[in-house]
């Protein structure tokens, strides 16, 4: 009978943990390790997300009336502003990459820490102040000029537009240096065995995210910088008062702004390829044309920020090339979700709550990506820019794509880091709750958009009040879903049971260490090969857990053989 | 006076997606977007199918394989990525036509210049002739030529599918051929509505309310589609396609100035809601962009930089031409200039009526006042 070798690492020790193995909050504060950089991001980013659900809330509860229901409008202007801001700088860019990606990225690398645990450490601390940034402007005298600060109307307000772009500023070199951070990391501490093509597709997304956050960020740093100069020492580069012009800004700006909507949803198709593999318990289909697609994405990403201005006075033929451009982007995700579905056909899929997600995912995104052809097609733009479909859209992509799939990924990889698993049926539950409640907020809004109904309206007419009221109650759905997923997370901290180190079937080598895994991940880099071959797992009914099962493997002789060479020191 | 809940089931009686179509752009953008709309379709129904269906399908207990283990298929996959491509070729080609027909405007159009101010419209039809509407003749091409005097602003006509930002520093223009003339209500229900509004709402019409416009015609909504500020939501204003030229210059010569007998008090108070006064200065007291207008006249006032001033008629003809030469304390210099856009008797009859609202001032009526 051959020999097998069955992966358990069994529990951590209370000494091993690295929840537990320092305690104080000093050796939180002053941790360089990545995993507890992450926990600490994933606070910060959920108490932000927190913060703009609820002025979300306040959105929708407001304009449960035509008239307004809650604020006046320099209020609500403020409140919307806000929102944005909040979701997209401290909440969205940083979720996945920098919270579950801290986490993981060294894990799935077999890694003991990132490339530069001090450099990351600073990025916290960086999105630190500039999280303080948005917080002193909403004390000062608060933003009003959408989360795009859209030139000349934020050269001339007198809200705290300068404290919130030097946040945004700040925000902006807490993102690079995580990206940097990755890049390194992945470049040169992959373990023996994994080449490119071996690679968890999480580790491919994040490599092209990383790749557009070190490139377009400092866009952004620039044009908020010439931002602030021409607010505080006019020099005309931007408002048409000092012979500037506005449509650079627009340039200027959505450079960075169109590639980072890819910083926020390709980290997201990164969590689902692993999310749909691991729980269908089936090898990715088409793993070269997901990776490559991911790469496409990002570099194509960079070449269509037109989009955003068709109607902002471009000359025509600019207008038509862009897009042209727009179209292609819709190639390489398109790729992605044919994959996703044939790894389901005839998968051995598992409706966990991460896989729930996954599938809540495939459906938003689709129609997140469809709608995106009726803003690429010129003469139908012209009807929607600027309306409620393009609302409904981009936060079926944000939100329907990007929040889904990370809260598909914490509630995967949860067991991984706390060491807890959480109630199954709860979080099934959250799920659908979810899936309704988003979907009665956003469909609508489509056919507000079509019909006429402008973004960014404080007041409306009374013929969209319906429309606007069914929004407002799916919104409300949505929060009460969103709320409850949140509760059972928690609630496991308290009564959930002891997490396996494998309970979902993984193969990637996350699942091959504790839950929570050790301070310092591996003893000695592993030895990896497919991260997607599922020949060799098996469950073990007695401990809930999956064993990867491998055949033995000898690293050397360890007898002496009868007759050595005599090169070998043998005698002849 | 129809009842709220049934003018809001007539707006519905348009199509589902879409506002009544008015326009000769109109039913191309429409069939253009139910075209893709089918193309979506063709993909979500097949992709929502298959995900749910293995999703339930393929469910098996911890520990069973999987049924195939297959890691790829060329062929399928190249297939999968190429085929789309063609439905996207149709897609951009039938947008980028549209959108070019959109840019250019015929020959011989009509035009209309726009200005664009937080938070108002102002048409131009020249002559002097200034009114926020925008009034327009059936199947007759119109260009507009818009400029805005702050911040970036957008005209969008949902009934016309046609929207153009509007930049300060530059002109941007659109054009569109209106298809459907606006009906015009009997003179009875406009003397109705008229009525209504003098005793109810203190002479302030909303065409919101009656769904027609003080002229009597039925509308289309125009909208500000770039967030300009504090009013964005309420800077719209009413689109009139009229039967025939000759209607069209009745029109025009009914707001070409002050009528006959109409005294300047009550014509500036026309302007005043006419205008976009309306928007930031109240007439009752309450803070909004501006000074209120209630008893401001005579009154004192803080000029920022400049100690008090008394408000008299040089002083508000100065702050209607150059706002930003005096800017009262505790507001931001925010108003645009209005020179070139208001006659001198406009301007007579602004001061009267800001007289009117002051009742300190003992405001005869016997001031020589040019008749226009």
């Amino acid at each position: 009978m051959a020999t097998t070798n069955v992966l358990n690492p069994g529990f951590a020790s209370d000494s091993e943990n690295y929840l537990k193995n320092t305690s104080g909050v000093l050796s939180w504060i002053f941790t360089l390790d990545h995993k507890r950089i992450g926990i600490m991001y994933l606070i910060g980013i959920l108490s932000a997300f927190a913060a703009g659900g609820a002025l979300a809330l306040a959105i929708r509860a407001h304009l449960l009336e035509p008239d307004g229901m809650l604020f006046d409008n320099d209020t609500y202007n403020q409140v919307f502003t806000l929102h944005g801001a909040i979701m997209v700088f401290l909440f969205i860019i940083p979720s996945i990459p920098a919270a579950l990606g801290n986490f993981l990225v060294p894990v799935m690398l077999g890694a003991k820490d990132v490339a530069f645990p001090r450099l990351n450490l600073c990025s916290f601390y960086l999105w630190v102040v500039g999280a303080i940034f948005f917080i002193c402007a909403l004390l000062g005298s608060g933003l009003d000029t959408g989360w795009t600060f859209y030139t000349p109307y934020s050269t001339t307000t007198d809200t705290s537009v300068i404290l919130a772009t030097l946040g945004a500023f700040v925000l902006g070199f807490s993102s690079i240096f995580t990206g940097l951070n990755f890049i390194v990391t992945i470049n040169t501490m992959r373990p023996p065995g994994m080449t490119w093509f071996k690679m968890p597709l999480f580790l491919w997304a994040t490599y092209s995210t990383s790749i557009i956050q070190v490139l377009a960020t400092p866009v952004l740093g620039i044009t908020l910088l010439l931002l602030i100069a021409e607010r505080t020492m006019k020099i005309g580069i931007f408002d048409p008062e000092y012979n500037g012009d506005p449509v650079t800004y627009q340039h200027f700006f959505w450079f960075y702004s169109h590639p980072a909507v890819y910083i926020m949803i390709l980290p997201a198709f990164g969590i689902i390829s692993e999310l749909i593999a691991v729980h269908s318990h089936k090898h990715i289909f088409g793993y070269r044309f997901i990776a490559y697609s991911s790469v496409a994405i990002a570099l194509l990403g960079f070449l269509v920020w037109g989009h955003h201005m068709f109607t902002s006075g471009m000359s025509a033929l600019t207008t038509i090339v862009f897009s042209a451009l727009t179209f292609t982007v819709s190639v390489p995700s398109a790729i992605k979700v044919f994959n996703w579905l044939a790894t389901l056909y005839k998968g051995s899929i598992s409706l966990t709550t991460p896989m729930c997600y996954a599938i809540s995912f495939i459906f938003l995104f689709t129609i997140g990506g469809l709608t995106g052809l009726f803003l690429g097609v010129l003469s139908v733009d012209l009807h929607l820019h600027d309306t409620y479909f393009i609302v409904a859209h981009f936060h079926y992509v944000m939100m329907g794509g990007t929040l889904i799939a990370f809260l598909g990924g914490l509630f995967h990889w949860w067991p991984k880091m706390t060491g807890k698993m959480f109630s199954e049926l709860g979080g099934r539950i959250s799920c659908l709750i979810v899936f309704i409640g988003f979907n009665m907020t956003f469909l609508p809004q489509f056919v507000l958009g079509s019909r006429g109904m402008p973004r960014r309206y404080a007041t409306y007419d009374p013929e969209f009040a319906t429309l606007h009221q069914w929004s407002s109650y799916g919104a409300f759905l949505l929060g009460i879903g969103l709320l409850m997923a949140g509760l059972v997370l928690l609630a496991s901290l308290y009564n959930g049971r002891k997490a396996p180190s494998n309970p979902w079937g993984g193969v990637t080598l996350e699942w091959q260490c504790t839950s929570p895994p050790p301070y310092y991940n591996f003893s000695r880099p592993p030895v990896v090969g497919d991260p997607y071959d599922f020949h060799d797992l098996s469950w073990d009914d007695s401990t809930q857990n999956y064993v990867i099962t491998t055949p033995e493997r000898k690293l050397a002789p360890q007898t002496l053989p009868k007759e050595m060479p005599a090169h070998a020191g043998g005698q002849e | 006076m129809i009842s709220p809940s049934i003018q809001l089931l007539a707006d519905y009686t348009d199509t589902f997606w879409f506002p009544t179509s008015a326009s000769s752009f109109s039913d191309e953008v429409d069939s253009t977007y139910m075209m893709v709309m089918w193309m979506c379709v063709l993909f979500l129904v097949p992709i929502t199918f298959c995900l749910f269906y293995f999703a339930i399908r393929y469910v098996k207990a911890n520990g069973i394989p999987a049924e195939s283990q297959t890691s790829h298929n060329t062929p399928l996959e190249i297939a999968w990525s190429v085929l789309p491509c063609f439905l996207l070729v149709a897609m951009f080609a039938r947008g980028s036509i549209g959108y070019i027909d959109q840019r250019r405007a015929p020959e011989g159009s009509d035009q209309v210049g726009v200005k664009a101010f937080k938070w108002g419209w102002t048409m131009d039809y020249g002559n002097g002739v200034f009114h926020p509407e925008l009034h327009l003749v059936v199947d007759r091409p119109t260009k507009l030529t818009m400029r805005s005097s702050d911040v970036i602003h957008s005209l969008f006509v949902p009934a016309f599918r046609a929207k153009r930002d509007i930049v300060p520093g530059r002109y941007n223009e659109m054009w569109f051929k209106p298809s459907l003339a606006s009906e015009k209500v009997s003179d009875e229900e406009l003397a109705n509505a008229i009525k209504d509004t003098k005793e109810k709402f203190a002479g302030v019409f909303d065409p919101e309310r009656y769904q027609f416009t003080s002229d009597g015609y039925k509308y289309f909504d125009l909208y500000c589609t770039e967030y300009c500020g504090k009013n964005h939501s309420e800077m719209q204003s009413l689109v009139v396609v009229h039967e025939t030229q000759d209607e069209l210059n009745a029109w025009i010569k009914k707001y070409s100035g002050r009528q006959e007998g109409e005294s300047p008090a009550e014509y500036g108070a026309l302007l005043y809601n006419r205008r976009g006064c309306a928007s930031c200065h109240s007439i009752d007291g309450s803070k909004r962009v501006g000074p209120s207008f209630q008893a401001l006249y005579g009154s004192e006032h803080g000029i920022v930089g400049q100690g008090p001033i008394k408000v008299d008629e040089n002083y508000v003809r100065e702050s209607i031409l150059e706002p930003k030469a005096k800017i009262v304390e505790g507001y931001s210099p925010v108003m645009p200039s209005y020179k070139g856009q208001l006659s001198d008797d406009d301007i007579d009859s602004l001061i009267a009526y800001l007289k009117s609202l002051s009742p300190s001032v003992a405001a005869p009526a016997s001031e020589p006042v040019a008749n226009p």
